[in-house]
């Protein structure tokens, strides 16, 4: 009998941990709480919610920015960028073409479906790009793998794509018709201001592609409140809810322990 | 107490293919034959380990014809692969 | 819940799990992470690691073809003729390489398939150059020597021109290619001074010709013997008539038909003194293409001719041969006209490159044999050596049914049931036959043993007992390890005695006197009889 006790607690154990992982992570793109491919959850950043009061020392990433940016917020970095700090902006959608508008930059982000024939993958989209001209983050480093980039214009350049790189407007991996080769900037920077035409390098799945460039990377704060690295996962949201605000923390401390408190402290009237 | 060496090996034998299963989704491949293979080892051990000599309890009369059939088609997969190698 | 029925439920629950597990039984690999992607990015740890060929190589090799026309035209130029032999060689060979690597990377549709071309163009004009030159110089030094025989000197007066006229469209042609060359050159950031300067220096040694030209000029007049192309243009495919007449020839007499420097036919002058030949454009580059005639030691002027290019278009067609093998077929044409003996590439799934050709009609047929699943087949014709347009096919999907199922497989899978079967057979005879085997042993030895010696005098009563117990068990040839109770059911003659010893033993009791007695008796062996 104490066998079987045993082997039934043995499996509602395994399956307790199986729906703990379920609950407790996400398939969101980039997404913190991610731990497949593309997800971001190997990613050693912190995360900060609030532009205000930053360390002018510090360098903060927008990875994937899919919220508007108000402009009190265009402010904040505003004054963050003038007082030296590194703004990263790593998108390839478009989406931070606002921002970078708001901030006085000529950068802009322009969405595509870049191909080119110095890779090591079937994929086209999946290849190198050289890094060019000096730059902290890209210490050490000569070559960057990114995953289906997009191209940024303006700015001083700081990756470049081989002159084997073209614009494939029809999908069908080839250079056809009237697709031309051409050297596409997927990397630049204006002052303090660096915007990369790939969020795809922040990903598990490509941190151990591009080892020395992610070591760079280390002592970034990460915007939590503008990067797509959040959920729409209730239970999560709502861990994160009861861990930033303290009342909510005692009162669902209060929860757990009061039970066990009234069944001991009873009188037993036996 | 009777039957508590039958329990085991079903609890052993259910263990070792659920360790199988979970090491074929990590690794993102879902493969029969692997599984059929790795769960025909593990059949034979626990056969070989809960065989007693003196007795043959009714529970074991029959795994005779179940390893058989399984070394029948692991034999089949066996040759099967070779000739794809050779083939390539 | 009744046994029977979770047996029951047991039984039904994998007679199903079986069932629909040997419904995939063909296709074994229910799952595996390949090309795992989304709209923004690919795994790449489930992205096949192919290159699409060495695409590092390209530019750099595009950059050492520039530098080797100006190095190859330098030498000519300097008439180091052993040295340009030398690069010329290394500037096939590299072009080679270059079309080689196009072809791998698909990249003909682009620029660089037009500076592939213009390369082409360029290899043949500069190894014509060498060819011409060589002959000019011999012809300088010879001119000299015959100057007191007008016959002999007319004639190499007439190769001299026709000599220069070559290297004079010649040099027209190479520098018509200059502007693509350095403006693709500019585009991938090569370095195209070399070519510009083998372009200064093309130009010299035709102004060298020139010279020469003016210097014996005076008094000549022009060659006797004749040559026109008529039309001055054509395209693949079509005939162009080389015809001329020589004033002072022989009927009969050979005449010698050269295009680019080649020999293309010899005929025989009319009783006219006129000649005539068909020309059908084939295997040519196209561009500026220059013919003349020689009859004996007298050479022609040389008459130019363009052949423009055209373009093609090919087709394909799959069929299935069997299970394993895939018929390719089509038609290569350009205009209506068919290709013919041209060589046509099929590429398979991305990556495969088979060869063909086309045949008198301009078909082509091929038959690949391909592995199990789903391909993608193009063909295309690259035009090489012909003033074609590259073109391509659409690509066409086929599913290889593959290799039906060999018996081979379910022959071993017998062999090892039956091997199995006999082997478990085996193993459970084997063990059933020990314990009968034993007793049988036992009381055959039971006879042969002699009457052993025994002292038992002096030792109390039980241990007494114990030796004689020991004693009738060696005596009767029962394994040492067998308690009184085995001994009791092996020999069941001395039954008696050994259920006797066992309560002596295990329960405590004391044998009497008479008792040991008659157990020494029987202990030695002399009474067979029950104590």
């Amino acid at each position: 009998m104490q066998r079987e006790a045993w082997a039934v607690l043995l499996i509602l154990l395994l399956a307790g941990a199986a729906a703990y992982a379920h609950v407790t992570t996400t398939t969101e793109e980039y997404s913190r709480y991610n731990t497949g491919w593309n997800g971001t959850s190997g990613f050693a950043g912190e995360e900060i919610r609030d532009l205000r009061g930053l360390d002018p020392g510090a360098a903060l990433l927008i990875l994937a920015p899919d919220r508007p940016f108000t402009a009190e917020e265009a402010g904040y970095l505003r004054a963050f960028l003038d007082g030296g700090g590194r703004v990263i902006i790593a998108d390839e959608e478009g989406a931070a073409n606002g921002l970078l508008a708001d901030l006085g930059s000529t950068m802009r982000v322009r969405p595509g479906n870049l191909a080119s024939l110095d890779r090591n993958h079937a994929d086209p989209g999946l290849f190198l790009a050289r890094v060019v001209g000096n730059d902290t983050l890209f210490a050490g480093v000569e070559t960057v793998r990114v995953n289906r980039p997009a191209a940024v214009e303006g700015g001083e350049p700081l990756l470049e794509t081989s002159i084997l790189t073209w614009e494939d407007a029809d999908g069908d991996g080839r250079i056809t018709g009237s697709e031309t080769f051409g050297k596409a900037v997927v990397g630049a920077r204006e002052g303090n201001l660096t915007v990369l035409g790939d969020p795809s390098l922040f990903i598990n799945a490509m941190l151990a592609e591009n080892l020395e460039f992610i070591q760079n990377t280390r002592a970034v704060l990460l915007d939590g409140t503008h990067s797509r690295t959040g959920t729409a996962n209730l239970i999560l949201n709502a861990r994160l809810w009861i861990q930033e605000t303290p009342p909510a923390a005692a009162a669902a401390a209060a929860l757990a322990v009061l039970p066990v408190a009234w069944h001991f402290g009873r009188k037993r009237d036996d | 107490m009777a039957g508590a060496k039958k329990y085991y090996a079903a609890a052993v034998l259910a263990a070792w293919l659920i360790i199988v299963a979970f090491f074929m989704v990590l690794s993102r491949t879902l493969d029969l034959e692997v599984f059929f293979v790795l769960a025909l080892i593990g059949l034979l051990v626990v056969a070989v380990l809960i065989d007693g000599a003196f007795s043959r309890p009714r529970y074991m009369r029959y795994i005779g014809y179940l390893i058989a059939a399984g070394v029948a088609l692991f034999a089949y997969i066996v040759v099967q692969k070779i000739l794809e190698i050779l083939a390539a | 819940m009744n046994p029977r029925v979770s047996h029951a439920i047991l039984m039904a629950a994998a007679v199903l799990v079986l069932v629909l597990l040997g419904a995939r039984a063909a296709d074994p690999v229910l799952y595996t992470a390949e090309n795992i992607s989304t709209a923004a990015h690919a795994d790449p740890a489930t992205v096949q690691k192919r290159s699409p060929g060495n695409a590092a190589a390209l530019v750099p090799l595009m950059d050492d073809l520039l530098g080797e026309t100006g190095t190859l035209a330098l030498t000519i130029k300097l008439k180091d003729y052993e040295s340009a032999e030398r690069d010329l060689a290394r500037y096939s060979e590299l072009s080679r390489q270059f079309d080689r690597l196009v072809v791998t990377l698909d990249v003909s549709g682009t620029d660089v398939g037009e500076f592939q071309q213009n390369n082409r163009q360029n290899q043949e004009a500069l190894a014509t150059l060498l060819n011409d030159t060589r002959r000019f110089e011999d012809l300088q030094s010879l001119e000299i020597e015959v100057r007191g025989d007008d016959e002999q000197h007319m004639a190499v007066v007439y190769e001299g021109e026709a000599l220069r006229q070559k290297m004079r469209e010649g040099f027209s042609a190479y520098a018509k290619r200059e502007t693509a060359t350095t403006r693709i050159a500019e585009h991938y950031e090569i370095n195209a001074t070399p070519y510009q300067e083998s372009v200064e220096d093309f130009a010299e040694i035709a102004d060298a010709a020139d010279d020469w030209r003016e210097e014996i000029g005076t008094g000549t007049k022009k060659s006797p013997l004749r040559i026109a192309v008529t039309p001055a243009e054509g395209r693949y495919g079509d005939t162009l008539l080389i015809a001329g007449t020589h004033a002072s020839g022989r009927p009969g007499a050979p005449v010698e038909i050269y295009v680019d420097s080649r020999i293309a036919e010899t005929v025989a002058l009319d009783d006219g003194g006129s000649y005539r030949h068909p020309y059908r454009i084939g295997r040519v580059l196209a561009g500026p293409h220059l013919a003349y005639a020689t009859a004996g030691p007298i050479y022609s002027e040389v008459a130019a001719f363009a052949i423009l290019s055209g373009n093609t278009s090919i087709t394909l067609a799959l069929a299935e041969v069997n299970e394993t093998t895939i018929a390719c077929t089509g038609n290569l044409t350009t205009d209506d006209r068919p290709v013919t003996l041209a060589p046509v590439l099929l590429r398979v799934d991305d990556g495969t490159l088979v060869a063909a050709e086309t045949d008198k009609n301009g078909t082509y047929e091929k038959e690949i044999a391909l592995p199990a699943g789903e391909h993608t087949i193009r063909a295309e014709f690259h035009g090489a050596g012909y003033p074609l347009n590259a073109s391509e096919s659409p690509a066409e999907t086929v599913t290889v049914r593959g290799e039906g199922l060999s018996p081979l497989p379910f022959a071993a899978a017998l062999a090892a049931l039956f091997g199995t079967g006999w082997y478990l057979r085996r193993r459970r005879n084997r063990r059933e036959e020990s314990p009968v085997v034993e007793p049988a042993r036992e009381t055959a030895e039971e006879a042969a043993v002699p009457p052993p010696q025994v002292e038992i005098a002096g030792l109390p009563p039980r241990e007494a007992a114990t030796v004689l117990f020991r004693t009738l068990r060696a005596r009767l040839g029962i394994a040492e390890t067998k308690t009184p109770r085995d001994c009791a059911r092996i020999a069941p003659g001395h039954a008696g005695f050994f259920e006797r010893y066992e309560l002596i033993r295990y329960a405590g009791e004391t044998p009497s006197e008479e008792e040991l007695r008659a157990m020494e008796k029987e202990a030695l062996g002399g009474d067979a009889d029950a104590a």
